[in-house]
């Protein structure tokens, strides 16, 4: 019986901190959503283009890794300036559709620019934290957790505090947020649009090379990390597309669910519903609750 | 010269145009002169907003551009500007529907209106506090959130963050749509405690025409994108045209609905 319990504990912990991956992938979303109002199809390609650039720099040019890692956090930013240049400021006074539009094709830009770039060959991403149980935490609790699950799990929690602190105590973070309210409203007080949105587009690029190390690690850099990236969207109907907190507790509902499905359920389905059990989830939420746990709530006046 | 230090606005026979069809604006001119706070009246569709947002330089966000004439401020062309650089050199508008930030709180909404200033913790604080001496209401309700406060409160709001720009200037688009007449008149109060008080200019677009004109120094009509007419406040007042079509009162006195229906029922009677 007690062995029973431990292996739902350790289930439901792995589930856990699998699911602030997702978390860590539906995060960039997020903050898109709340400066641009557009669902960034791109953000996957921009996980696969920027984990796979470190790669690159750390691969072919021999560069140490915390160098790497600052050489490609500089170079979403740089993505960042040029999408904001490029294909946000043309599109300004166009309709939502129009911008979501064209994040599906910045996605296959970036898509294409990563693999001419540095290949298309798996590369094989080695962070120095291995993704096997944690001898510790076996001997003493008996849970076989994965050390990189942790990892993920820390970092998440890191960057929800810094972008947390950074939304309601700083002066760009209010200016994020008013912009996110209305736009229009937001730029006839002097709030410079294009700043907040390099702003945000820049933070969506970290986040995705923090998401793509995660994730790269684990099942290696290459081109199926794009599609990975769709996991985060029932993720994002779960907690919401404008929160973040939503986006955390939405990842672990999902990495906890499947997790627990697959294993108690699945044998019924003949296993492997881990891939689509998460979409069932977000049915539900949209029939009951389509602005998810945290999302803000449309207020209207009566 | 002379002219442009008494004029703080100094709009010249402009035209607007929408999608490069649509023509808003044939002829518009009109000047506003430093300190004074001058309305600008007309139906729904007369070009009222459109000449506001093409003073703040917003026209360019709904694909409208100014294609003919020329817009001074402070003695310079807008031409160039953008609407955050319009806020910088101290000209801030207030649009229509009042457009507050529903999600952030009462406070934060009149702090975001700081943003284009650099200003540190204590200076906001200080500066905050000044603009609650005009909008006690406000005050009280600093942590609710925007969009749970009734119309008259977000209306201070949209003003008290516009204040926060420090304008020299202010472009105020139907501050009292949809309110009622005690709050209409509070709204009108505080605009003119701020003219007075702060110095501010004021171009004000309205459709109440009789509490605009009784609260402004100026007056401009206008009509399918025209200035119909212009004068002082108290001339436009008293203009027998404008009591007609706009205040409702004609010569023989009625012009009203409610008139209208009390002399039918009277004929009745006598009938």
């Amino acid at each position: 019986m007690a062995n029973e319990l431990l292996f739902f504990m350790e289930v439901l912990v792995g589930g856990l901190l699998a699911g602030t991956m997702y978390s860590l992938v539906a995060l960039g979303f997020v903050l898109i959503f709340k400066a641009s109002a557009t669902f960034n199809f791109s953000q996957g390609a921009m996980v696969f283009f920027s984990v796979l650039a470190f790669c690159g720099f750390m691969q072919d040019f021999n560069i140490p890794f915390v160098l790497a890692f600052i050489l490609a956090a500089l170079l979403m930013v740089v993505v960042g300036l040029c999408t904001e240049r490029l294909v946000l400021r043309p599109l300004m006074n166009a309709s939502e559709d129009t911008v979501l539009m064209a994040t599906i094709g910045l996605g296959y830009v970036l898509e294409g620019l990563a693999q001419a770039a540095w290949g298309v060959e798996v590369r094989r991403l080695d962070l120095g934290i291995g993704d096997f149980p944690v001898p510790w935490i076996a001997d003493n609790l008996k849970l076989f957790i994965s050390a990189l699950d942790i990892t993920a799990g820390l970092v998440a929690a890191i960057m929800i505090i810094g972008l947390f602190l950074l939304f309601k105590y700083t002066k760009i973070g209010l200016g994020l947020r008013a912009v996110a309210d209305d736009a229009g409203a937001a730029s006839s007080i002097g709030i410079p649009l294009k700043h907040i949105m390099l702003l945000v587009w820049s933070a969506a690029g970290v986040v995705a090379l923090v998401a793509g190390c995660m994730w790269g690690a684990r099942a290696g850099v290459q081109f199926a990390l794009v599609d990975l990236a769709l996991k985060a969207l029932p993720v994002l109907i779960i907690g919401g597309f404008s929160s973040i907190p939503g986006a955390i507790i939405g990842g672990l509902i999902i990495g906890a669910v499947e997790k627990i499905l697959e294993v108690y359920i699945g044998p019924f389905f003949g296993g492997a519903i881990e891939g689509w059990a998460p979409y069932v989830l977000a049915i539900f939420f949209l029939l009951y609750r389509p602005e998810g746990l945290f999302g803000e709530k449309i207020i209207r006046r009566v | 010269m002379s002219d442009n230090s008494v004029n703080i606005l100094d709009i010249k026979n402009i035209e607007v145009m929408y999608d490069n069809v649509i023509l808003a604006l044939h002829d518009v001119s009109l000047k506003v002169p430093k300190g004074k706070v001058v309305a600008l009246l007309g139906a729904n569709g007369a070009g009222k907003s459109t000449t506001l947002k093409a003073v703040s330089t917003m026209l360019a966000s709904e694909r409208g551009k100014v294609t003919k004439g020329s817009i001074d401020y402070d003695g310079n062309s807008i031409e160039k500007q953008n609407p955050s650089q319009m806020v910088g050199l101290g000209m801030v508008q207030v649009l229509e529907g009042r457009r507050c930030f529903g999600h952030l709180t009462v406070e934060e909404n009149i702090i975001s209106g700081a943003y284009s200033r650099k200003l540190s913790k204590g200076d906001i604080d200080q500066e905050l506090e000044k603009i609650y001496t005009y909008f006690l209401r406000l005050k009280e309700r600093r942590k609710s959130q925007a969009a749970f406060t009734s119309g008259g409160e977000q209306q201070m709001i949209a003003v008290a963050r516009a204040m926060m720009a420090k304008p020299k200037m202010l472009l105020l688009d139907e501050p009292t749509m949809g309110l009622a007449p005690q709050l209409v008149a509070e709204i009108f109060n505080i605009v003119k405690e701020l003219n007075q008080k702060e110095g501010v200019s004021i171009l004000l677009a309205e459709q109440n025409t009789n509490i605009a004109l009784k609260n402004s120094d100026y007056g401009y009509i206008i009509e399918t994108g025209k200035v119909m007419l212009e004068g002082t406040a108290e001339s436009l007042l008293n203009n027998d045209k404008v009591k007609e079509l706009y205040l409702g009162i004609s010569k023989k006195g009625r012009k009203n609905f409610r008139d209208v229906l009390k002399e039918e029922s009277l004929n009745k009677k006598i009938n």
